[in-house]
């Protein structure tokens, strides 16, 4: 067991350190191309940086995440960051699950969706009209989200997506077989305060 | 006989309609004059009880004259000066990656992000104004019109740096060049170079393909907007050209040549 966390807490520190590195080689590269007035060499470099940091923002925000929601384990193992450039920004994902279930929370950084919903929470009359039953707005921890639930198989519980934007970020969370009530309570352990200050 | 009385018939009729159509203009006319002596009337009414003047009828044009009052109806006032907003300088490339690597060592990772932002920022612009430097003083006779020339970059959404400029001959004729990378067009333009089909349809086309300096390129035309080409370059970046009031497609190509595609290609950084 004692060898197992020190191998673990080696293979974390030679990540941490491997991504560093990157982060400074990459700065090393932007400031030198810029300084030689190639231009374009130093954009990629920036790039670069860029997509890096974006990545070590996601693993920032993954430590922040509750190791277990209610009887859903966090799977470790699934967890995945990845850093994108000017389409969509970083995405964060992380799942949970039991033997019969599972939850699934992802964060998207400038993602293409957000227009629709802020449209959708922002006006009452799309929120209104548009309405077909199985959505509706709510509010989690002050900030304002959109309910969704998804018809399971007969006989079975529903799924339910929640959707919460922040400025330029969306936070979606999906549980299989599960009622409003336990989604919006889970959805509350989930630390969105300190993740949007990471991500925004 | 019977022809002769149908032409009669058909005269008459003719004559009875173009009166009552005159009859109703003439009343029309009748019903604006004395809609408006009425409104004068109640006007003046109105100035004489509140001793406000009214901005209806010819007195609303006294507002314009910049000796009236500046404040419209609504008692909002109108507004005449400000300068505008003056160019921004773009950011201190070097100050920025500076403030990139502090902010990462303190582990201010959401600030590191932003200097990375400003960063790119400054270069791009920086590219931006260099291909502006390049583009040709005239093309065809069309002289470079300096107060036009642009250039925006945005770290977000679909497009990251547009570069614009616009030349022109007279009032009536002009070619605006807007040269980009990851252009949310150019994915569609490749789907327009997969399908051979485009090219033949029977009816008069009006999208084709054709090549300049040796690039694929699409040419189109629309009777509103004139001819539009557009040349994809390398994988992301997409030169369009918007020529307005051009004779044909051989004046468009030559415009198009003039430029050197080669050179903003390579300063755009595409292979």
């Amino acid at each position: 067991m004692k060898h197992t966390i020190i191998l673990a807490a080696a293979i974390f520190f030679v990540q941490v350190t491997f991504a560093q590195q990157d982060f400074k080689s990459y700065t090393a590269t932007a400031k030198s191309a810029y300084a030689a007035g190639k231009l374009e060499d130093a954009h990629f470099a920036l790039q670069q940086m860029l997509q890096e940091e974006e990545i070590t923002i996601g693993k920032e925000v993954i430590k922040l995440l509750p190791p277990k929601m209610d009887s859903l384990q966090a799977d470790i193992k699934q967890d995945h960051v990845t850093g994108n450039i000017s389409f969509v920004g970083a995405t964060i994902h992380r799942t949970y699950n039991t033997a019969t279930r599972r939850a699934e929370l992802d964060i998207i950084n400038n993602s293409p969706l957000l227009g629709s919903l802020n449209a959708f929470l922002t006006t009452p009359m799309l929120g209104g009209l548009l309405n077909d039953g199985k959505t509706k707005t709510v509010k989690v921890q002050g900030y304002k989200a959109r309910l969704e639930k998804e018809e399971g198989a007969e006989g079975a519980l529903p799924s339910y997506k929640l959707e919460i934007p922040f400025n330029s970020s969306l936070v979606t969370f999906r549980i299989e077989k599960t009622s409003e009530t336990e989604i919006l309570t889970l959805a509350n352990t989930i630390p969105l305060p300190q993740i949007a200050k990471l991500i925004q | 006989m019977k022809k002769a009385f149908i032409a009669f018939l058909l005269i008459a009729g003719s004559l009875l309609l173009n009166q009552q159509t005159q009859a109703q203009g003439f009343l029309k006319k009748l019903k604006d004059k004395a809609s408006k002596v009425v409104d004068k009337a109640i006007d003046k009414k109105v100035e004489d009880k509140t001793g406000i003047p009214s901005t209806s009828g010819d007195s609303q044009n006294s507002g314009s004259n910049g000796n009236g009052p500046s404040s419209s109806r609504n008692g909002k006032p109108t507004n005449r000066t400000g300068e505008g907003l003056k160019n921004s300088t773009p950011p201190d490339v070097n100050a920025q990656i500076a403030d990139a690597e502090k902010a990462h060592a303190e582990g201010n990772f959401s600030d590191a992000r932003y200097s990375i932002q400003q960063a790119l920022l400054g270069v791009e612009i920086q590219i931006g104004q260099n291909i502006l430097k390049s583009l040709p003083a005239t093309v065809n006779g069309l002289t470079k019109d300096s107060a036009e020339n642009r250039v925006v970059s945005t770290q977000w959404g679909w497009s990251n740096l547009t570069i614009q400029s616009v030349y022109k001959k007279g009032e009536d004729q002009q070619l605006a060049v807007a040269i980009g990378n990851n252009t949310f067009y150019s994915g569609l333009i490749n789907v327009y170079f997969n399908n051979t089909y485009v090219q033949g349809n029977g009816e008069q086309q009006n999208v084709k393909q054709v090549k300049i300096k040796g690039y694929k390129a699409l040419i189109q035309f629309d009777d509103s907007k004139g001819y539009t080409l557009l040349v994809p370059l390398g994988q992301t970046s997409l030169i369009t050209y918007e020529c307005i009031n051009f004779a044909n497609e051989q004046e468009v190509m030559n415009a198009a040549t003039s430029f050197d595609i080669d050179g903003i290609k390579k300063m755009l950084g595409e292979q």
